[in-house]
Order: C-alpha cells, then structure tokens, then sequence
C-alpha cells in the first residue's frame, strides 16, 4: 500500500497546474498519477488558443464581455458564478505561465499576441503558434520537473475509493509491471479529461475514455449534463483529426457531392463562416439527404482552391501538413472529405468553483477530500456548448484553484485508509478480463459503440435514434462480460488497458444518451431534431445522473445565476 | 483494399526473447502505419503492444524504427513507404532498453532534460512584472522553432553518439537547453554553456545529421548544437577538451590555408535560398571541397524539404552576421560549420 498527503491523477493542464500549486507548500507530499507519460497528454494537441482579456491588440476587452461571450456561447447553461471566476482571473493565469517561460507567440512590440476566435467578440485568444496546448505542457511539465513532484507515470487508476462520503484514496494499477496497489491520500483530485472517445469520428486523443468520470459514477457520485458534447465541423474524415478553424477563416469553402456550397440553404449571410455546430449540422443534413462524398457518402468537400497556393502556403501550413501526413491529400491538387467530428465533452464530474466535488443536491453535499478539474469536471462554465479557447483556460484556472483550495483543506483532513475489501472491485475485473474465453472481441464491441454513438446519439439526435442506440448500448454491455483478450500476461498489456478503457465507454454512453433522451429541447452541443429549439422553461437546468443496477436515475439542479461582482446575465437567444 | 505485409520485431519480456512476426494489414489510401498496427493489434493479435496517443504527430508517443529509420508512425503514410512489394519492416527504437514489443524505457533519454535542468531560471531577487516580461521578436524567432519538440525521441533512437555513449545528452536536451540559453528570461546563461560544454555535452556531438533527418518537427537539433558551441567560446568557455580541439583545428585550418577558401565562396554567394546549387556551379580552386560527393549529399538532403532549406539559409546568415562582429569569432564559427558539412 502507497500512500500521499494529496494524490492528482492526470496530467495534462488541469492536473500539472493543480500539482504545482500543492507543491507550494513544501511540507505536502503531493503525487501526480498519469496513464500516458506527462507530456503525451491531450492537452497538447490544443491548438488554436487560450482567451484571456488582456487587450494586447485592442483596448475594448474587459473580464465581463468575456464572461458575457462564454455565458451566451454556453447558450445560458453555464453557471455565471463559475464563468465570471474564468474570465476574472484569466489574465492573471497567463501572466503567470508567461513567466514561467510559456512560448507565446509576440506582437512587434514585444507583447503577447493575441488574436480573434469564433464565438469570442473580441480578440483575446493568447496563442502559441498552432500548439499552444503543446507549448502549456511543456512549460508546466518543465516546473514539475523542477519541483521535484513525484509523477507515478504510466499507472492506471481504476477505482476511487470512499466511505460515507468522504475520499480515502484510489486503486491503480502499474501499467508496466501489472502490480495492481492502492494509494491513499487525504485528498484525491481527479483531472482525467474528456469522453470522445465513445464517437467514431473524433478529435480526442486515445487516453480520452472517461475514466475518471466513470470511477466517481460507481463510486455513487452523480454525472452533471453528459449529454452536451461538441461537434467540430471539420475534422478529417475517418480520423476525425481537427482541421484548423483557420481554414475556414481563410476563405475554403464547403460542397456536396453536387458540388454546391450548401450552406447557402442554411446561413446565406455567414455562410461556411456560421457558427461551428450550425456548419455541422449542415454538413450532417447533406449527408444524411445523400448528397455526401466519396464512395462512402460519409463526407462533404473542403474546396482550398479559391484561397490561392499562394495564401494557403502562407495563412494554412498546418492544414497543408495535416491533410497530407493524415489523410494523403494535397489541398493544393484536391479536395479534402471533411466530416463533422466529436471534440469537447461539456459533462462530467459536478464540482464547485473551488474543484470540490459536490452531489448537487438539496443540501449541495459535498465529497470530503475529492476534487475535479479540467474536462472530467463540470463546474460548470461551458454549460451546453464551450466556446474555443475557453478549455484551456479552465483547466489552468480551476486547476489552480483546486490546487490551492487542497492546499488548505488538507491540513484538516484525517488521516485515510483502505482496505483489502476495497481493491476487490478492481481486482475481480481485471481477473475476469485477464482469463475471460468468450467468443467477444474488444475492438469489434468498441467500434460498434462508436458507429452507434455517432450516427443515433450524435449531431442529430431523436426520440426513435435514442433508443436505438440505447437498445444496442445494452447489448454491447452484454457482450462486454464475455469478451476474451489475447494478452493475458502482466507487462505493459496494453489489451487489458484498453479493454478497461472500453468497459468506461460503454458505462458513460448509457449516460449520454439517457440524458439526451431525456432533455426534450435543442441547447448547445444538443440538438434534437423532434424538439429543435430551446426550452428554458422546462430545461434551463443541469442533469445530474446517478448509477443504479438499473441504469441512470435523472435529477436535476439549477443553473446558477448568481455572479459576485456583476448581475447575471439574463437569458437571450443565442444568436450570431 | 490495398494489403501490405509487415514485419515487426518483437520481445517478450516473460522469455526474454526476441522475434520477428510478420503480419498482413489491409489499409486505405492515406492511411499510416499507425492505423496498421492498431488494426493488427484489434483484428490479429492483442498482444502486439505499441504506445500511441494523439494520432497526429503531436503527442510523441509513437516514435519507432520503420525501415530502419526512427520516425512517428502516426505521421508515416503507408503509400509513402511501400516499396516493390517488400515488407515494411518495424521495430523499436534505437539506444533504448526495449520494454516489450515497441515500447521502450525512455527514462534515460528524458533524464538528460533533467541534468540539464530545461526550465526557465528566472533572475534571482526580482520579483516577475505584473504583467509579461517583453520579448524582443528578433530574439523569439532565434529559438522558437526548438520549442516545439515534441519529446518524441526520435534523434534520440539515431544518434550516433548516444549509441556510443548513453551518457551523452543527446540532441533534443541540447536543442531544449539552446532555448533557455537564448531565452533573455533566463539567469543562466553562462553556468548553462559551462556545464553544456563538459564531457557528454555539446562537444561530443559528431555531427552526423542523423538528429535533423529524424525530427518530425522544426527542431533541427544539430543546428542548435553548433550554435551552442560557438556561443560557449563566445563566453570565453574553453577549457575543455572540445573547444580546444576546435581551436587547434581552427589553426591547423588557417596554416593550410584551407579555412579561407573553404568558407569565402559561402560568404561571397550570399544568403539566398538557392546558394547551394550556386555554389556548387563554382569549380576552381577550394570549392572542389565543397563539390565533394558528401557535401553535395548533403546539400540534397538539405534541398529536400522546406526545414532543410531553411537550415542551409541560416548557416549562411550565421556566418555572414559572425563575420560582422568578429573575424576570429567568424573563422571558428565557419570552420566548424563547413566541416560539418564536409563530414558527409
Ligand atoms: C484537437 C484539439 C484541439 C483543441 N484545441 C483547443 C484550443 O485551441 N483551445 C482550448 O481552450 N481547448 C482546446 N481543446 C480542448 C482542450 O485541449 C482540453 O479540453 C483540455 O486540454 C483538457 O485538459 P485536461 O487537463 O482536463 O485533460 P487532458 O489533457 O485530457 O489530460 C487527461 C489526463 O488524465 C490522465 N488519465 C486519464 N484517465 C486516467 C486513468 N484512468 N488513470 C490515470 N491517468 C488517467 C491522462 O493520462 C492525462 O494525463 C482542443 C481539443 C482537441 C482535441
Ligand atoms: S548530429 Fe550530433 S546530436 Fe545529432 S545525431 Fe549526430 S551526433 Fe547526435
Ligand atoms: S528534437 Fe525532434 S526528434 Fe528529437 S525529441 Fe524533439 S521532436 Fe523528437
Ligand atoms: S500518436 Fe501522438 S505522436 Fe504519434
């Protein structure tokens, strides 16, 4: 048995950031848990920037248009106490990474640059060329390393151990060498990303299953709006790997297999400029109708032609790069299969503004010693829909935040403990994985849940599709408990990994879609195409679902409207 | 749909034994070797074990040998490789203790960033402004392109010189080092290029391009390390054996007269992009050196892509701004720069 004053499991931004801040005070053992080495983290293929009003390029941005931005991209589903933290303190945030050695990209003057970004009104998006989630790792891993942290790389946790409601620690499992121990810590923080995974098309990194999310499920904690997940219009098809907003910024339009720009059905004004999830759910009309391309109809065309080689050479080296090294396609010669692609999850674990994990409920029960930040959590400041740039943002920001709250609770905690009765959840399953001799497959189970997901639970969603989806859900569950894996040794089994993995995403996509089934209205990430607008009436309220034998029990919480330094921002029609 | 055959090497670590297997995968056009293995490992054989994150050349996780040259497999298109029908042939990286299969252990590859402490040192006693500290553009663009390594180990798995000896940083902790040494946030300059220029440091360097050709970035770590070095003489540090070994050559070079004629062609045909083949077109006297096969080998390899040409145009300006504010300063620095092209 290990055991650590503060244990952060995930290192991309939000838990990095949330480790240092622990490591201020040098009296707090404080260890950081990573499935992928630190620096693999998905945080890293964050490209196009993180906002904070700091009015380098302009002098007309201030904290409250940006939280007024982050609020209505929400489409008013965000808590306003959370997103008027986010905005406040994001300069200060940068600042801070600057100092640090951050390679922000500089305005002639010296400055950090800044620049425009869809949904933001002003240009607030600080940047590091096309990689700044790369350039945030780095620097924060480089300040980790320098403090000495203990990183227990490549160790899975696969279970959060609590009793009456307060944390004692987790179980892990030593990827390399198969040792399956437990941790216990007075405080657990938990930053272990996003869901996309469940899609087949996604932007989402291989380590983006869930995990966290669906430890603090079995472990009795409820799951807040998981239904809101963002479609980006143009990923690459099959991969799904993010094209650039950029490009169509640039000027590239978007055809169908009639070789029309149609989106002059659906936004004649703004046109492949509109909003990110109406280009998506245009492009998903044209294919669902049939007029979709190559041979599997699956796809509409990105035209870079009419930017010129010139420009594109200038303006898009990353597109260029992107579409040559992942697709084969020269953009130069021909037209890029674009698809609309899975990539932000806006659900997860409930949290308060200070990363402590609460039910949410009547009495806003909170879970001693458990914490959540980044994109597992939902504290919740992107409500139905996050606006870009902003993740990034909330990761450094409620990491920290999280990190000093810890850094205070801590002192006061008792002492924690665990139990041989608490590792046998964790054992038993990978027991049974590790000599399972059924006729199952992962892979196959795994791609059927992601084609499912994708076509019945994803861009567009109705009543009829939901339970389709759901109805196989439950079949793949079934299939689940009689899968065989081929591996059956101990070291650096990544066949047992990733069916673990799997046995998450079968569990959180029941969540997703019993909540959109739910949720009869169009909010955000969700659109529901036999209830297509929204409806604050009955739905201006967070999900909350809870495990039972059953499947998830839906409750609900209100959203919060009550900012410290402002009046809430009343309720608007998202329109741009 | 396409088929390609592979051949992978592997290693059990319960037996110890290493094997190599082949394998059929079925691919579509653009597809990587990434999406072959991954379709190995889901449809064939579980075992097959590989590390694999991003899937577009962001995360580094997937760097290995194929055909015998480390490179991502994320960002390895398989038309771009298949060959007559031959096997594309797959294995662990190089100068790395396997793990299993295409895992290695990269503690020793990561450990070198730590000895060579790859974190900004700020000024001491000051506190930071309330806002950014400025940073001059000039200065940004001179090391922005070695932060975007990506920590993949690629140059790592080819070096030359880490094969000889794992104590050697290797290239990417010296390019990452470069950057903390031109970073004006930086208070440690000077004690970085002392303890850079030590044994297993920037002087160990053979300079044999192996780093540039592996780096699926802008990183072009070997550039980085002869900046490094004539930084460090600029510093005064040279008591150690590398740098006096490259002032005696720089004498040697001088007696035979050879450093003049070696390095005036370079300065006199200018800065621009298409110098080389310029160069090249030049045929009396000492620029029969530079028409050695090697160079012109690697002056090819330099033309082939665009982080090549901009390598080759900065070598020129390099020497071009040296000569302005040092002649002694511009000799060393020439002289180690054409003889590392002369090495090829
Ligand atoms: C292609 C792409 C581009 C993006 N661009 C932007 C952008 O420009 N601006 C922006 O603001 N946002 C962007 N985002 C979103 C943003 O990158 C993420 O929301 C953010 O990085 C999430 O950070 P995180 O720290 O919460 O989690 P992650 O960075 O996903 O880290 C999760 C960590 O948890 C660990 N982990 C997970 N499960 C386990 C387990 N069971 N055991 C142990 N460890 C575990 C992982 O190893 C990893 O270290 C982008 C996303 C994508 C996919
Ligand atoms: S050039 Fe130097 S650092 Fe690069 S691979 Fe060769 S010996 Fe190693
Ligand atoms: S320098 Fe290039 S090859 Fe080496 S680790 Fe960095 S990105 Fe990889
Ligand atoms: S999978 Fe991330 S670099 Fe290849």
């Amino acid at each position: 048995m290990l055991e650590h004053g503060v244990l952060i499991v995930g290192s991309g931004l939000a838990g990095m950031r949330a480790a240092l801040e622990v490591s201020e005070d040098p009296d707090l053992d404080v260890a950081l848990l990573t499935k992928v080495h630190p620096l693999r983290s998905h945080s890293g293929a964050a490209q196009g920037g993180i906002a904070a009003s700091l009015n380098n390029s302009n002098d007309e941005d201030s904290w409250e248009l940006h939280m007024y931005d982050t609020v209505k991209g929400a489409d008013f589903l965000a808590d306003q106490n959370a997103a008027e933290i986010l905005a406040r303190e994001a300069p200060e945030n940068i600042f801070e990474l600057e100092h640090w050695g951050c390679a922000f990209s500089r305005l002639e003057n010296g400055l950090i640059a800044q620049r425009r970004f869809g949904g933001h009104t002003q240009p607030r998006a600080v940047y590091a060329a096309d990689r700044t989630g790369h350039a945030l790792l780095t620097v924060l891993f480089e300040q980790l390393f320098r403090r000495g942290v203990k990183v227990y790389s490549e160790w899975y946790a696969l279970d959060l151990v609590l009793r009456d409601n307060v944390c004692q620690g987790v179980v892990v499992y030593d990827i390399l060498t198969g040792q399956i121990d437990a941790i216990a810590a007075k405080a657990v923080l938990f930053a272990t990303g996003g869901y996309g995974r469940a899609f087949q098309t996604t932007t989402n990194a291989a380590a983006s299953t869930g995990d966290g999310i669906v430890m603090a499920y079995r472990a009795g904690i409820p799951l807040e709006d998981m239904e809101f997940v963002q479609f980006h219009p143009t990923g690459l098809q099959g991969s799904g790997i993010l094209l650039s907003e950029a490009a169509r910024g640039e000027g590239a339009h978007i055809l169908n297999a009639e070789g029309r720009r149609f989106m002059e059905d659906y936004a004649p004004e703004r046109m492949e400029l509109a909003p990110r999830d109406i280009v998506a759910r245009a492009e998903q009309t044209e294919i669902d109708e049939g007029r979709g391309v190559t041979d599997k109809k699956d796809s509409v065309f990105m035209d870079f032609s009419p930017i010129g080689e010139e420009r594109i050479r200038y303006a898009l080296p990353s597109v260029l790069h992107l579409a040559r090294d992942f697709a084969g396609i020269d953009p130069l010669q021909a037209p890029v299969p674009i698809q609309p692609t899975a990539h932000y999850s806006m659900g997860g674990i409930p949290c308060d503004v200070d990363g402590m994990v609460r039910l949410k409920d009547q009495n806003d029960t909170p879970i001693v010693g458990f914490y959540a930040a980044g994109e597992c959590s939902c504290v919740s400041v992107h409500g139905a829909n996050r606006l870009g740039t902003n993740s990034l943002l909330e990761a450094v920001v409620f990491g920290r935040r999280a990190g000093r709250a810890i850094r205070t609770a801590v002192r006061d905690l008792a002492p924690t403990r665990i139990e041989e009765g608490d590792l046998q959840r964790a054992v038993a399953e990978v027991d049974r994985l590790l000599k399972g001799d059924g006729p199952e497959r992962a892979g196959a189970i795994r791609q059927e849940l992601r084609e499912v997901m994708m076509i019945d639970c994803g861009v567009f969603r109705t009543r009829p599709q939901l339970e389709n989806c759901l109805s196989t859900l439950k079949n793949l569950q079934e299939r689940y408990q009689r899968i065989a894996i081929d591996d059956k040794g101990w070291q650096f089994n990544t066949d047992l990994v990733e069916a673990i993995e799997l046995g998450h995403m079968l569990e959180y996509a029941e969540v997703i879609i019993t909540g959109a089934l739910a949720r009869e209205e169009s909010r955000g990430g969700h659109f529901r195409k036999d209830f297509p607008t929204r409806d604050d009436q009955r739905w201006h309220k967070h999900t909350l679902a809870y495990r039972t034998d059953d499947g998830p029990r839906l409750a609900y919480a209100d959203v919060n409207m009550q900012p410290q330094y402002r009046d809430p921002f009343p309720l608007e029609e998202r329109k741009y | 749909m396409p088929k390609q055959d592979f051949v992978i090497e592997r290693y059990d670590p319960v037996t110890e034994r290493s094997y190599e297997q082949q394998f059929t995968a079925e691919y579509e056009p653009g597809q990587t070797v990434l999406d072959c293995l991954n379709s190995i490992k889901w449809t064939q054989d579980g075992t097959l074990s590989f590390r694999w994150s991003c899937r577009h050349a962001i995360c580094g996780s997937c760097a290995m040998k194929v055909n015998g040259r480390s490179m991502l497999a994320c960002k390895t298109q398989v038309t771009d490789i298949v060959d007559r029908g031959d096997p594309i042939r797959v294995a662990p990286m190089g100068n790395q203790k396997v793990v299993k299969d295409l895992v290695v252990d990269i503690s020793n590859f990561l450990d070198a960033f730590e000895r060579a402490e790859t974190w900004l040192q700020e000024l001491p006693d000051q506190d930071p402004p309330s806002r950014e500290y400025r940073t001059d553009k000039e200065e940004f663009d001179r090391w922005s392109h070695t932060a975007t390594c990506i920590h993949c180990g690629a140059c790592y798995s080819d070096c030359t010189v880490v094969a000889a000896d794992p104590k050697f940083l290797g290239p990417a902790a010296l390019a990452k080092a470069y950057r903390f040494v031109f970073d004006s946030r930086d208070s440690k300059k000077h004690e970085r290029l002392e303890f850079l220029s030590e044994k297993h440091g920037i002087w160990d360097c053979t300079r044999c391009f192996m780093c540039i050709e592996a780096c699926p970035k802008d990183v072009l770590p070997m550039d980085a390390i002869m900046e490094l070095r004539t930084e460090a003489m600029r510093e005064g540090i040279t008591n150690n054996h590398g740098s006096r070994h490259s002032n005696a050559f720089r004498g040697g070079v001088r007696k035979r007269g050879r450093l003049d004629e070696a390095t005036l062609p370079i300065l006199s045909a200018g800065v621009r992009l298409g110098a080389i083949p310029e160069l090249i077109g030049y045929t009396p006297g000492a620029l029969r050196l530079l028409k050695s096969r090697k160079l012109i080998m690697a002056a090819k390899r330099h033309g082939a892509n665009r982080e090549g040409r901009r390598q080759v145009r900065r070598i020129f300006d390099e020497v071009e701004a040296e000569k302005a504010r040092s002649a002694v300063d511009a000799e060393a620095f020439a002289a180690e720069r054409s003889s590392a092209l002369m090495a090829h």
